[in-house]
Formats: structure tokens, C-alpha cells, sequence
């Protein structure tokens, strides 16, 4: 398909959406696993030995990929809302979406340290 | 004076019934998105930073669930989490459905798929949270 066929041009809010939908099936996707997981609980051996999987390393490293969906996810969501909203604001879209993704980096840097640590200090 | 302001209501709703049922699903999911997203928000954050920020994800043994789970404000917390998550999700994942599945049989298969598996999932859910035992 060539890029013509395309009405869209690659602009922020083309992106802003298009992460919102890929953050936004990645959660669902854990949501699903989650469940599962959580309602082996009555089986409380099973329930150790899947969350020992939890600690390692690459599930740690997942995780903070999740909290990556989750705060973007949940900050864009403002960002429409607002949009939605309060009609003034679709002239700060772009800037809004800078500043959204921007406090989403910074808060998955600052949880991904949290979350990595233990394997670097060698507690897990 | 009221009689002709009847007629004019009733004339209105005639005229706009059909295009109104037909758009009043979507105003609905549209606005419980926004709704529900809002309150997800927190929801979502707070359980986040609880299993995997103030308290290493190793630590969320069973005992650290029937310690939570013995007060029933957590209970009725992680509930609406999974039944506001599974809704707001499943909604989500019907718009990417309608707009990736281009055939009507295969996107009627795909949905029947996700609704089937979000509703027993919905029930194995609320029968963990609902139905869990603890002992400390």
C-alpha cells in the first residue's frame, strides 16, 4: 500500500492516537492474564509459583513496559477528555501531547528504577 | 399556547426518532468512555503503585492479598477495577474491530469471541473476589 493511500500525515495527533490504541490493547491483554492468575488464589501453591515469575527479571522489565501503557495511556485519556470538553483546548493539542507523553516518560523512568532495582541489588 | 408548544415537541421528536435510536448507543459508549476513563484513572494508578512501587511485586503473596482482601473496601476497589477494566476494554477493542475487520461475518465472529471471553472472565473475577476465604 503506498503512503498516499493514507489521509493521515504522521502528525502528534495521529501518534497520540495510535498509542493510545497499542497502550490500550497491551493493558487489556494484561487485564485478561491478570485475572487468571489472581483467581488461581484458592490454589495458593500455584498462586506462589506463577508470582515467583512476577520478580524475574524480564517480568520486571514488562512491567515497567506497563506502566509505560498505563501512564500514557491514562494521561492521553485526559488529554481527550479535555479536548472533548473544553472547546479552547484543541489549540494546545500538540503541546499537550509533548507535555503527556513527557510526564509519562518521566514517570515510567522513575517507577522503572523502583521496579528494576531489586535485580540490580541482587535481591531477586 | 401549551397546545402549540406540545405540537411543536411532538413534531420535533418525529422528525429526529430514527436518526436519535440510531446514534444514542454510540453518544452512550462515548461518554461512558470518558466517564469510565476518569475513574479508571485513579483506580488503576492507585492498584499500580501499590503491587509494584510502595511494595516490591515479590512481596504480593497470597498472605498480602488475604490481609488486603479482609477489609471490604479493597474487596469492592478491585472489583470495580475489573469490572470498569473489562469495560472499558472490551469497548475499546470493539472500535479497533470495527475498524481493522473489514468483513461483517468475521467482525460478528471477533466480537461474539470478546464478549464470550470478557463475560467469563468477568465472572471468574468477581467469583475470586467475592467468594475468597482468607486465612491469615
Amino acid at each position: 500500500m503506498s503512503t498516499r493511500s493514507t489521509v493521515y500525515k504522521g502528525k502528534t495527533g495521529q501518534w497520540a492516537f495510535v498509542l493510545h490504541r497499542i497502550s490500550g490493547f497491551l493493558i487489556l491483554m494484561f487485564i485478561l492474564l491478570h485475572i487468571i492468575d489472581i483467581s488461581t488464589i484458592n490454589f495458593p501453591s500455584v498462586y506462589a509459583s506463577i508470582h515467583r515469575l512476577y520478580g524475574n527479571v524480564l517480568m520486571r522489565t514488562f512491567e515497567v513496559g506497563l506502566l509505560f501503557g498505563l501512564t500514557y495511556h491514562a494521561l492521553n485519556g485526559l488529554r481527550v477528555i479535555m479536548i472533548d470538553f473544553f472547546p479552547g483546548v484543541i489549540k494546545n493539542e500538540k503541546r499537550l501531547f509533548v507535555a503527556m507523553l513527557s510526564l509519562s516518560l518521566l514517570l515510567t523512568v522513575v517507577g522503572g528504577v523502583i521496579i528494576l532495582k531489586p535485580f540490580f541489588t541482587g535481591k531477586v | 399556547m401549551a397546545l402549540r408548544e406540545r405540537s411543536f415537541t411532538s413534531q420535533r421528536r418525529n422528525s429526529t426518532t430514527m436518526k436519535r435510536s440510531k446514534a444514542n448507543f454510540e453518544t452512550w459508549s462515548w461518554f461512558f468512555m470518558r466517564i469510565s476513563g476518569l475513574i479508571l484513572f485513579f483506580l488503576a494508578l492507585i492498584h499500580f503503585s501499590i503491587t509494584h512501587i510502595f511494595n516490591d511485586v515479590t512481596t504480593t503473596t497470597v498472605a498480602f492479598v488475604a490481609k488486603r482482601w479482609a477489609n471490604p473496601l479493597w474487596r469492592v476497589f478491585d472489583w470495580l477495577l475489573l469490572a470498569l477494566g473489562l469495560l472499558h476494554g472490551s469497548n475499546g477493542l470493539r472500535f479497533i474491530m470495527d475498524d481493522y475487520i473489514r468483513t461483517p461475518r468475521r467482525r460478528a465472529f471477533a466480537k461474539a469471541l470478546m464478549y464470550s471471553l470478557a463475560t467469563v472472565l468477568f465472572v471468574v473475577g468477581t467469583i475470586t473476589i467475592v467468594t475468597y476465604k482468607g486465612t491469615l
